[in-house]
């Protein structure tokens, strides 16, 4: 498989025409997916999509296409289109493909677990199975569980470029959720749980299941609770799609182009000294590694936010182009079909030493945010307004004193960040479009919209 | 695409082990795309992505497998990787194909006929229009995306449907600035057909729109919080009515009990004036089709009627465990993705009321003129939409911009508050998610009046 794509890719590559440079980039993914409802698998799904996209530069040019169809003909009518696309595009001095590094660079501990091809179908099926089972004998009140899957994918992904860069490198991920609903007094909550690993063998489905079944049977009996201004913990959960939504405004595309809430801050105190925002695309166990990015650019680690000040972005090639400088090895593609652009590889805050139970000891009166609602319309990377639907805990000294629904929470992004007190040792990753760490979180004051 | 005895020959393949049903998706997808950044088109792409996905339904389980190589061999392989896991006697395949054809949606003008360097030109067109709208207007971001997706759906019961589909979106985002405050504007229409589209479209028009909006929201003071009026303008409410009172009725939801409108059918939810219809045979929208992606062909479905909970939506899967024949609502990301319940144009139909009438009738609250989008949990009915351009309502009339408005509230509960609704029907063009799955789809709505709401922000009410 491995000798197969690299040789499609190098193929691609080596038909560059003088003054091109062209970039091959391949994926060859075995996916698995099963769905349980009831007792029963609802939905199974294997599959083994293949593909390829290029780019051809030329004259401060880049055209892209793909294809599925890598019979020399699909291969050829991909190039000629990239080639002809190329020819539309408005000529600028920094388009042009990343720039080879001395040897390949050095591989990331973990990516693939070798367990993992020995799980057959029918155990990944009874992990499912047992997933379901345990959301749904956690409390007789757990009325459903609405889905509970099991998936996995084994990806192989190849590059090369005409002026040198080549390589290959294998992934294996596993994950799972389960989706409870609870009822009690006419009263429904729903909770989410997920985990994720490198192999099935790594995951619990006893302990995903009955957390999934806890967010739901805590939740029951929520209400509305006064507007007020006061301080609010992000569960790890929120945490991390707070830092999917910062995540937006930290490239350098998304700074040069005025859509950041950062763009002009460079050297600026933007939030609480003492915090730092990181991304490291080399972190073993974390799911956004890997040895290079989406144009084959080794990835590093870059501080972002160090003692509260803002020192860097993160760059791909031709946004680092733009401003004299070196990508930082965060060209992302969320597949063969798209084009790279910048993204974070695995964003985290560093923690601030305490564990979750000393945070919410001492943190007094707190709305704990356990999810948030209408993310994607209510927070903008580009203005920093952040203003979000929540359902959580109202706790005091880390005591419940009622569960919280349908309220909002509000405050600019910067503000927030100035606010934040306190960053827990209990960070997880949360694969959602992207690879964020979160942690509990203690921000000392929003403004909550409820009753 | 395929040769009908290579069909027949594959779904008898998949029902080898037995399982009730096989299903083949066929599909031939080519697109081209053009981004304008920064007064630059910065990306020309195009491709062409084929595949055929095969299920296998065995009482209440579907198996699915996948491939992108349409040689019968890699179909028999894809085959019997759909049917892994059964073991029982061979299903037979009606040799009779049936062959469905769904109402066309016309394209006037093929995009593939159109130039990219004229596609090209509408992009610097609407990005000119923009930037003439004052040096406050910092970035300008438009793109233009064609595609024409062909499909060809067959099981073993003998259907057989064709459909080819051709949407083109063209969309335009700004971003302005002033003394350190950022807004941003966004128009995207798009529709099922042609290059037409932007002959029906200004492209100047939406360049100027989307700066103007941008603009007007620089002067935005905080929102409030607490409980008001609300006023949806036309057109994006109908976002509202799509997350709150549509995905509950999509009947993979209803069958597992996880909506909150389950066996609720016959109950009253709001007036007389309160009709939702999804309709996917409307000509030439967004979320129309002449097929859905199982080879039912497009139709209309009442879901309230008068206030009163009349249907639900659903594809073959979910229609057999409700006992209802399919609402031809079953749609699919790509040969990728198992189909599964989708809206297609979702409308509350219009209303007798004035719309400037309703809004003098708000003493003090919100008018919301653009959702940025939202969503909902089914099973409880709780949504959050956020306002990307929003204003006070003071003494009936629109006062000033907002900003950072969320509307927060529950799907059944909801229709009960609409006190009026208007007669000036408008659209809007959307991009719906669910499990992870894409569909195009548009909603419709008058000016709307909702009695009291909860509206989260950042300043006490």
């Amino acid at each position: 498989m491995t000798q197969d794509l690299l040789g499609l890719a190098t193929d691609l590559a080596g038909r560059a025409k003088g003054g091109e440079v062209v970039e091959a980039f391949l994926t060859h993914e075995l996916n698995f997916y099963v769905k349980v409802f009831s007792g029963e698998v609802e939905a199974l799904s294997a599959s083994e999509p293949r593909g390829a996209g290029v780019r051809v530069f030329s004259e401060g040019r880049v055209g892209f296409s793909y294809t599925t169809d890598l019979s020399a003909g699909g291969r050829g009518a991909m190039l000629d289109a990239a080639r002809e696309n190329a020819s539309f595009v408005t000529p600028d001095v920094a388009i042009g493909p990343a720039e080879p590094t001395d040897g390949p660079p050095p591989e990331i501990e973990g990516m693939v677990d070798r367990g993992q091809e020995d799980v057959r179908p029918d155990s990944k099926v009874r992990f499912a199975l047992e997933l379901d089972r345990a959301t749904a004998a956690r409390d007789k009140r757990v009325r459903a569980v609405e889905e509970s899957v099991y998936s996995d994918s084994d990806t192989e992904i190849a590059i090369a470029t005409s002026n040198g860069i080549f390589g290959t490198y294998r992934r294996t991920d596993a994950w799972c959720f389960s989706l409870a609903i609870a009822e009690e007094d006419d009263d429904t909550q729903v909770g989410f749980e997920f985990d994720l690993a490198r192999g099935l063998n790594h995951l619990d489905a006893v302990d995903v299941g009955q957390r999934a079944a806890d967010i739901a049977l805590t939740a029951l009996g929520a209400s509305k609770i006064p507007s007020a201004r006061m301080p609010v913990v992000f569960e790890p959960f929120t945490a991390g799609q707070f830092l999917g939504v910062l995540g937006q405004a930290l490239t350098g595309e998304a700074v040069q182009k005025g859509r950041s809430l950062f763009a002009g801050r460079t050297g600026d105190t933007v939030a609480a000294s003492g915090l730092t925002l990181f991304d490291d695309g080399r972190l073993p166990g974390a799911p956004g590694s890997a040895p290079w990015d989406d144009e084959g650019v080794p990835t590093s680690r870059t501080d972002i936010i160090a003692g509260g000040v803002l020192r860097s972005f993160l760059y791909d090639s031709i946004s680092a182009r733009r401003e004299g400088r070196a990508s930082t090895g965060n060209a992302s593609r969320s597949g063969f079909k798209s084009v790279p652009g910048a993204a974070p590889s695995n964003l985290a805050l560093e923690s601030t030493g305490q564990s979750r139970d000393e945070l919410l000891q001492g943190a007094g009166k707190v709305l704990l945010v356990q999810d948030f609602h209408g993310v994607h319309s209510g927070a903008n990377p580009v203005s920093g307004d952040f203003s979000v639907g929540v359902t959580g805990m109202l706790l005091d000294g880390g005591e419940i004193v009622q569960p919280v629904k349908e309220v909002t929470i509000a405050a600019p992004m910067l503000e927030i960040l100035s606010n934040i007190r306190a960053v827990a040792d209990d960070r997880r990753w949360l694969p959602f479009g992207g690879s964020f760490g979160g942690a509990t979180t203690l921000v000392s004051e929003m403004t909550v919209g409820g009753l | 695409m395929i040769e009908p005895d290579v069909i027949q020959r594959t779904l008898g393949a998949a029902l080898a082990a037995g399982g009730d049903l096989a299903e083949i998706f066929v599909e031939d997808r080519t697109s081209m795309a053009l981004r304008l950044d920064d007064s630059r088109i910065e990306d020309v792409t195009s491709g062409r992505d084929v595949g055929a996905g095969i299920r296998v339904l065995a009482g209440d389980r579907a198996s699915y497998a996948y491939t992108n190589l349409l040689t019968e061999e890699s179909l028999r392989m894809t085959a019997e990787a759909a049917r892994a896991g059964l073991e029982g006697p061979a299903g037979s395949v009606e040799t009779d194909l049936r062959r469905v054809v769904g109402g066309g949606h016309p394209v006037v003008v093929r995009p593939e006929d159109v130039g990219a360097a004229d596609k090209a030109a509408t992009l610097v067109k609407a990005n000119d229009a923009a930037r003439s709208q004052g040096a406050e207007v910092r970035q300008v971001m438009v793109s233009y995306a064609d595609v024409r997706q062909k499909v060809l759906i067959a099981s073993s019961d003998g259907r057989l449907a064709e459909d080819d589909r051709t949407r083109v979106r063209f969309a335009v985002q700004v971003v302005a600035a002033r003394n350190g405050e950022i807004a941003t504007g966004f128009e995207a229409p798009g529709h099922s057909g042609g290059f037409e589209l932007l002959q029906r479209y200004d492209v100047e028009d939406l360049g100027r729109s989307a700066a103007s909006k941008a603009l007007r929201m620089l002067d935005a003071r905080p929102s409030p919080a607490g409980e008001f009026p609300v006023v949806l303008a036309p057109g994006t409410g109908g976002v509202l009515i799509h997350e709150a009172c549509g995905h509950g009725l999509e009947a993979d939801t209803l069958v597992k009990e996880a909506s909150a409108y389950a066996k609720r059918h016959g109950e009253r939810f709001g007036s007389e004036a309160v009709t939702i219809v999804d309709d996917a045979t409307e000509t030439g929208l967004w979320g129309s089709f002449g097929v859905d992606d199982e080879g039912t062909p497009a139709q209309s479905t009442v879901l309230f009627e008068k206030g009163v909970l009349v249907g639900h939506m659903s594809d073959v899967l979910s229609a057999e465990k409700i006992g209802h024949p399919p609402t031809g609502n079953g749609r699919r990301q790509s040969y990728a993705h198992l189909p599964i319940v989708r809206m297609t144009n979702t409308n509350l139909l219009p209303g007798d009321d004035d719309p400037e009438e309703i809004i003098r009738s708000v003493e003090r609250g919100v008018y919301a003129a653009t959702f940025a989008g939202g969503e909902v949990n089914p099973a409880t009915g709780n949504f959050v939409f956020g306002m990307s351009e929003a204003y006070m309502i003071e003494n009936g009339a629109i006062a000033y911009p907002i900003k950072g408005a969320q509307l927060i509230g529950n799907g059944p509960r909801v229709l009960g508050v609409i006190d009026a609704i208007g007669s000036d029907f408008g659209r809007k063009e959307g991009v719906c998610g669910k499990d992870g799955q894409h569909a195009p789809v548009t909603n419709g709505m008058s000016t709307v009046l909702l009695g009291k709401m909860t509206v989260g922000g950042t300043e006490a009410g």
